[in-house]
């Protein structure tokens, strides 16, 4: 277990959602005193119709400031349940932690004369029920932080990953859930090129690696399943590649091995170009994108150059026509949804071919600040520029995370500077795209569920 | 002939062989499956189709313990083998022509990450123009990427070669892969009596699999595979030199080996092959023919009417053709004052077959000279024929009184 201990819930407040009425406040009350004087609810909605209103309670802090101004340690953190626990026989009565709290979660609760603070009701809130707007909710927050951390980093530290780089994260995140027992081949490209194989001698991951050929990734990952399976051992056939091996001069020998349905997990880390030799165009860069073979200028004839000219290939689709396993698209700034398919296709792999497609922002190569990568990759699922979904050849095709209003396209296009030249030409022709895509893919949703 | 003496002679009678009526492909196919390969992988493809049919019936039937993956095409057919064989798997394929074209981006890496592959090429000509039959193009246009090549002369000698390969591809001096070249058309689809080990010989004779002891990719002994080398920065070039030349001294290494291996089948089995050189009559012969592949019967036949009619010519044919053995062609060298080399192929930069273009860098070490000339025929499946080869003998004989032409000749070009 982690430092801050377990998985941790927490009460979450929607504001917009909030009407003032003060129903969480008696449930607490009742809750906790007995009464119904909502002076003396742990939780306080606090402000005004007009100006919004806000939440005064205890945020369970990882970093408690209350329990550092304690001076009679009658406050701890428990690392079981991630509550801050009151002892009443240890507290003065200095009220020292009253100050040291930002968020108003510890006051004196007049009808006792102690301080009083949210236990969150032993993991059963009065409150939450309580709210007729569904303002609040109780949910689990950090479960992959805790859980993961307590896995093994194989990667080792130090990788030469770009400032911010989404792919460097993807890899560390799907490595320790997929273990030791694990080939991992990773193809020319940002994988390698940040170190996992090494160089010169020295290797970047702790677990057998390999450079395949840019071409070759299934096919050679194929050979190394099938020699495990002929003499009974279980090991996991990882690929973590890019889009522009997998989806140009890759693509024979991954259709080729998910065809045979080889027992492999075949991850694509989708960054919309060759990214790690210099951002050129692949066939999964979307129709508009500047790229480095892609440039903008004033062009032949007069006819600008603005860009590709065509839309991206779908490569996950093409996958979930060869009826893998398991096909899955999924997202960073989703990462409950991306463990969850990861879960997924690991089993999948172990009965046949399991495809997972990540779109992976790249600051350098998208031209966006490298503090704004999970907001970028957020706006691509918030737009429906991309979506993320599942399929197995049982259930079909769903959405895990449907967007069913989405903002506009230029919410997302507006974020990086690949897009900056877009003519409003350009913009509607990539709105129309995002809508038919959406279209197109429902159908298959519904096709593929009946 | 070169041989090689073992300390130790093999004691060990083999058992009463079956006799059989096969033709060259599917003696490969029989060749392999007493190696007992753990994978094979397979694409169809003229004239080497028949030789991976007969591998997917022989496990189909039962009698040969491999996987077999039908891959969609032969860059990841031999893609598939380098995974298995970093899992430690024995691995097996075929190919030619066109199929051998494609395939190169693996092809070139097979022998520098030192995997002990065996392949087949069932040789054929390089298109364009279009062809599908027999001629050493193909084999010959990747002579120079550290695999070993051999080329058979019969139907027996590819049985019993396939197998050899694997022993020699797998010992630790070598540790690199190794072609089987058949001649397309007339090994693979000649038919000739062989006579089959018996599966237990076989395996005394190949002892134990050892494949992937220096390189590996398994959770038990994790390793990166293929770091990132050389660059002027860091440690600079040293490992990839080092590599390198590891990898040349792998190639001289396999010379020894070919010959102790061969030895030791003869010991084992009672058929002596020539491992690198085979001289043919060249004891008291001028001049001599040099030749590759299965036109070394006609050839030889040629020879022995000629050495009937009082004219002393003998013959140089060619087993191991990479690495070159020059030691043994320089041995046979020292016999004779002219020579003709004959091609089944071409070499496009020097106007003459690549042969003769590798034999005149042996000629130069020498160390006297010895006027020589090219001829080009059987392209494109074309018969050498017993009449062709006087040809070559009588213009090979002019070279002792007349200077040598630079142009080669081309016999076939108006048959």
């Amino acid at each position: 277990m982690g430092m801050f201990g377990g998985a941790y819930n927490t009460i979450a407040f929607d504001a917009n959602k909030c009407d003032g009425c003060g129903d969480c406040m008696t449930a607490c009350a009742t809750a906790k005193t007995g009464t119904v004087d909502q002076s003396r609810s742990r939780i306080q909605i606090v402000g005004s119709e007009a100006e919004g209103f806000e939440l005064a309670l205890c945020r369970q802090c990882a970093d408690p400031k209350c329990v550092t101004v304690c001076p009679a340690a009658a406050l701890t953190k428990n690392y079981a349940n991630g509550v801050i626990d009151w002892n009443a026989d240890k507290c003065v009565d200095c009220l020292l932690c009253t100050v040291g709290c930002a968020y108003a979660g510890i006051a004196l609760d007049a009808g006792t004369g102690h301080v009083a603070k949210c236990d969150t009701c032993d993991g059963a809130p009065a409150c939450v029920p309580a709210c007729p707007h569904d303002a609040l909710t109780y949910v689990t927050t950090s479960r992959i932080y805790n859980e993961v951390g307590d896995w093994e980093d194989l990667f080792a530290p130090g990788l030469a990953g770009c400032q911010g780089c989404n792919t460097e994260l993807l890899m560390r995140h799907t490595l320790r859930r997929v273990g030791p027992e694990t080939v991992l081949a990773t193809p020319p490209g940002c994988v390698p090129g940040m170190g996992s194989v090494g160089f010169n001698g020295t290797t970047g991951t702790k677990i057998p690696v390999f450079h395949p050929l840019l071409t070759n990734t299934a096919a050679m990952l194929a050979g190394v399943k099938r020699q495990y399976k002929r003499v009974g051992r279980d090991v996991t056939a990882l690929a973590i590649a890019g889009d522009g091996g997998a989806s140009d001069v890759g693509f024979q020998s991954l259709s080729g091995a998910a065809e045979r349905n080889e027992q492999i997990l075949f991850m694509v880390v989708d960054n919309e170009g060759y990214m790690n030799t210099g951002m050129q165009r692949s066939s999964c860069t979307p129709y508009g994108a500047w790229t480095s073979t892609t440039p903008i200028g004033k062009g032949p004839g007069n006819i600008p150059s603005q860009g590709k000219t065509q839309d991206a290939k779908n490569l996950p689709l093409i996958m979930v026509n060869h009826r893998c396993e398991y096909v899955a698209t999924a997202s960073t700034a989703y990462m409950e949804d991306l463990y969850d398919k990861l879960d997924k296709a690991i089993q999948a792999s172990k009965r046949g071919f399991a495809y997972l497609h990540v779109y992976s922002p790249c600051t350098t190569g998208w031209r966006f600040p490298t503090d704004q990568n999970m907001e970028v990759a957020r706006k691509a699922v918030e737009t429906n520029f991309v979506m993320l979904w599942e399929y197995n050849p049982t259930d079909g095709l769903h959405f895990t995370k449907p967007v069913d209003d989405p903002l506009p396209v230029t919410e997302y296009l507006k974020a990086m500077g690949r897009f900056r030249h877009l003519s409003p030409d350009q913009i509607s022709h990539i709105q129309g795209k995002v809508v038919e895509n959406l279209a197109f893919v429902k159908q298959m949703a519904h096709r593929e569920a009946v | 002939m070169t041989t090689a003496t073992l300390e130790t002679p093999i004691q060990a009678k083999p058992a009463k062989q079956k006799v059989m009526l096969v033709e060259g492909n599917e003696a490969a196919a029989l060749g392999v499956a007493l190696a007992r390969p753990d994978m094979v992988a397979v694409y169809p493809i003229t004239p080497q189709s028949s030789l991976v049919e007969h591998v997917a019936k022989l496990i189909a039937d039962g009698k040969m313990d491999a996987d077999i993956v039908d891959a969609e095409g032969e860059h990841s057919v031999l893609s598939v083998l380098q995974g298995g064989a970093l899992a430690g798997a024995r691995t097996y394929t075929a190919t030619c022509g066109p199929g051998l074209a494609f395939m190169f981006e693996p092809y070139f890496r097979t022998s520098g990450m030192r995997l002990p592959i065996v392949m087949s090429i069932v040789t054929r000509d390089g298109i364009t123009p279009q062809s599908v039959w027999g001629g050493h193009q193909d084999a010959m246009t990747v002579r120079e990427v550290g695999w070993v090549q051999v080329y058979c002369e019969t139907v027996q000698e590819v049985l019993d070669t396939t197998i050899m390969a694997f022993k020699i591809a797998e010992h630790h001096d070598v540790m690199l892969p190794v072609n089987i070249c058949l001649d397309g058309n007339y090994l693979s689809y000649g038919t000739s009596r062989v006579e089959l080990p018996n599966q237990e010989d076989v395996d005394a004779f190949m002892g134990a699999k050892d494949v992937n002891w220096h390189v590996a990719l398994d959770p038990l002994r994790p390793m990166a595979v293929d770091p990132l080398t050389g660059g002027s920065g860091g440690k600079g070039p040293s490992t990839f030199v080092r590599y390198r030349k590891g990898q040349c001294k792998g190639m001289q290494n396999s010379l020894r080996v070919i010959e102790e291996i061969h030895e030791e089948w003869a010991q084992r089995f009672g058929r002596r092959f020539a491992p690198l050189v085979e001289e043919y009559r060249l004891d008291g012969a001028d001049y001599a023919i040099m030749t590759l592949g299965s036109m070394t019967g006609a050839a030889k036949d040629a020879i022995d009417e000629a050495r009937d009619a009082g004219r002393k010519v003998g013959l140089i044919k060619i087993k191991t053709f990479s690495p070159f053995p020059i030691d043994a062609l320089l041995k046979s060298f020292a016999k004779i004052q002219a020579l003709g080399v004959v091609d089944r192929s071409v070499g496009f930069r020097w106007n003459c077959g690549p042969m003769y273009q590798e034999t005149m860098g042996v000629l130069y070490r020498l160390g006297r000279h010895i006027p020589s000339m090219s001829f080009i025929g059987g392209l494109a499946g074309a018969d050498i024929t017993v009449g062709h080869f006087h040809r070559v003998i009588e213009a090979t004989e002019k070279l002792l009184s007349n200077p040598a032409p630079i142009e080669p000749v081309w016999l076939n070009e108006k048959d």
